[in-house]
């Protein structure tokens, strides 16, 4: 690998240039571990996978008065659940739907989080909903939108947000921001901490050339909340992030680069079907702590 | 920055939402090729979830699961309510048209008590 890459500098184009100022001394995030994503489909597997440290489960399917027994019993025995929210919409053009807000923050509650995360994308507009995480306009425009909304959520949450980089299958056309000078803005002005997903990273590499390795180097690494890891497939050209198929060795490959540069947090892998025996999760788990382990920075 | 950004994000956002499940043509720029693998992506998911929430529906359709969903996703954008209300809507949908197929077969229902028998031990 060649040195480090410099932090991004003023971006030429239209609009005011953003300001890329240090990073403000918040504290880092809570320490988590190594963790699965909880589903119901496989709720026995993630209660006997050894070592999980933590689980994320999908903030719209709880109810916060009636959590599942399964994870009750996680959160007995000391397991952290994260609530992951997949339809905020902060990058919408309209302010976070309070009832949604609401929500997230009584699963957090409920559960005893010791955060809460959702995505930097958009699901929704005018009344049409894509049901989907999309890409935003990396604009200055955009950002400063997402960069309220993302303050109106911080305000109504009781724990610490983290935010994700989606997986793309296209850009929009008049991107002012690289995808790191947009994670490290958001980051600078709001506090926000990142949920660094490396197989997005690598979905991004494949659909829309981006280098993996400049968005880590342009990253306030301080801000890293904990890390997302998946499988998916390439069908002509275009990867797509299924979280159906195992992990492949490029999507560890940027994992092991991050864990380079930075102490992670805490990993996750996500699985959202075809579920393989518990053997095969298990060997992955171990694939993903080998790569945060022999990577420089160790916990 | 434009004099009010949350309206032209707002219009920005709506005519890319409107070509990924309006059938409306591709704001101009995006490369329209890739738009259109989003769409299909996009009804797939909604496919999937709806299979999820009516296995017995996608077992009966069979092959043709993918064909009847995508005829009925071009007509009905996803309803509020998410995944459940859209599985609902088309079975609704079939129904209305005269082709639901007869209910869950026995070894289905057999499979989902299976399923809720499930104990932890």
């Amino acid at each position: 690998m060649s040195g480090p890459i410099p932090r991004p500098g003023p971006v030429p184009g239209p609009g005011p240039v953003p300001r890329l100022g240090p990073v403000p001394p918040w504290g880092s995030g809570p320490a988590l571990g190594f963790g699965i994503g909880w589903r119901p489909e496989i709720d026995l597997t993630v209660e006997r996978l050894p070592g999980i440290d933590f689980v994320e489960a999908i903030a719209e399917n709880l109810v916060p008065r009636r959590l599942p027994e399964s994870l009750r019993a996680l959160r007995a025995r000391g397991t952290a659940v994260v609530p992951h929210g997949v339809s905020l919409s902060l990058g919408g053009a309209e302010r976070p739907d309070p009832a949604r807000l609401a929500h997230l923050a009584a699963c957090a509650q409920a559960l005893g989080s010791p955060l809460v995360s959702e995505h930097i994308a958009f699901t929704r507009a005018g009344g049409l909903d894509a049901g989907h995480l999309l890409p935003l306009p990396r604009t200055t425009d955009a950002l400063a939108v997402l960069a309220e909304n993302v303050r109106i959520a911080q305000d109504q949450l009781p724990v610490p947000l983290a935010l994700e980089n989606i997986a793309p299958l296209f850009a929009w056309p008049a991107d002012e921001l690289t995808e790191g000078q947009f994670l490290y803005e958001l980051a600078v002005r709001t506090g926000v901490l990142l949920l660094v997903d490396v197989a997005n990273l690598h979905t991004a590499h494949v659909n829309l050339g981006t280098d993996p390795l400049e968005v880590l180097d342009a990253l306030p690494l301080e801000r890293l909340g904990y890390v997302h890891v998946a499988g998916g497939v390439e069908r002509g050209g275009v990867w797509h992030d299924t979280h159906t198929h195992p992990v492949p060795e490029p999507v560890l490959s940027v994992l092991a680069e991050l864990a380079a540069r930075t102490a992670v947090p805490g990993v996750l892998l996500e699985r959202d079907g075809d579920y393989p025996p518990d053997t095969e999760l298990v060997t992955e788990l171990e694939a993903v702590r080998r790569t945060v382990q022999e990577a420089r920075h160790v916990r | 920055m434009s004099d009010d950004p949350r309206a032209a994000l707002a219009a920005a956002q709506y005519d890319l939402v409107a070509a990924l499940v309006a059938g409306a043509k591709p704001p101009d720029g995006f490369d329209v090729a890739r738009v259109r693998v989003q769409a299909r992506a996009l009804v797939d998911k909604r496919a999937r979830h709806a299979a999820a929430h009516h296995p017995w529906l996608a077992e009966a359709l069979a092959g043709d699961y993918r064909g009847v969903f995508a005829a009925y996703a071009g007509v009905n954008p996803l309803p509020p309510g998410g995944g459940h209300a859209d599985a609902a809507a088309f079975v609704a949908y079939l129904r209305g048209r005269g082709e639901l197929p007869p209910g869950p077969a026995p070894e289905a229902r057999g499979r989902l008590i299976r399923l809720l028998r499930r104990r932890r031990h």
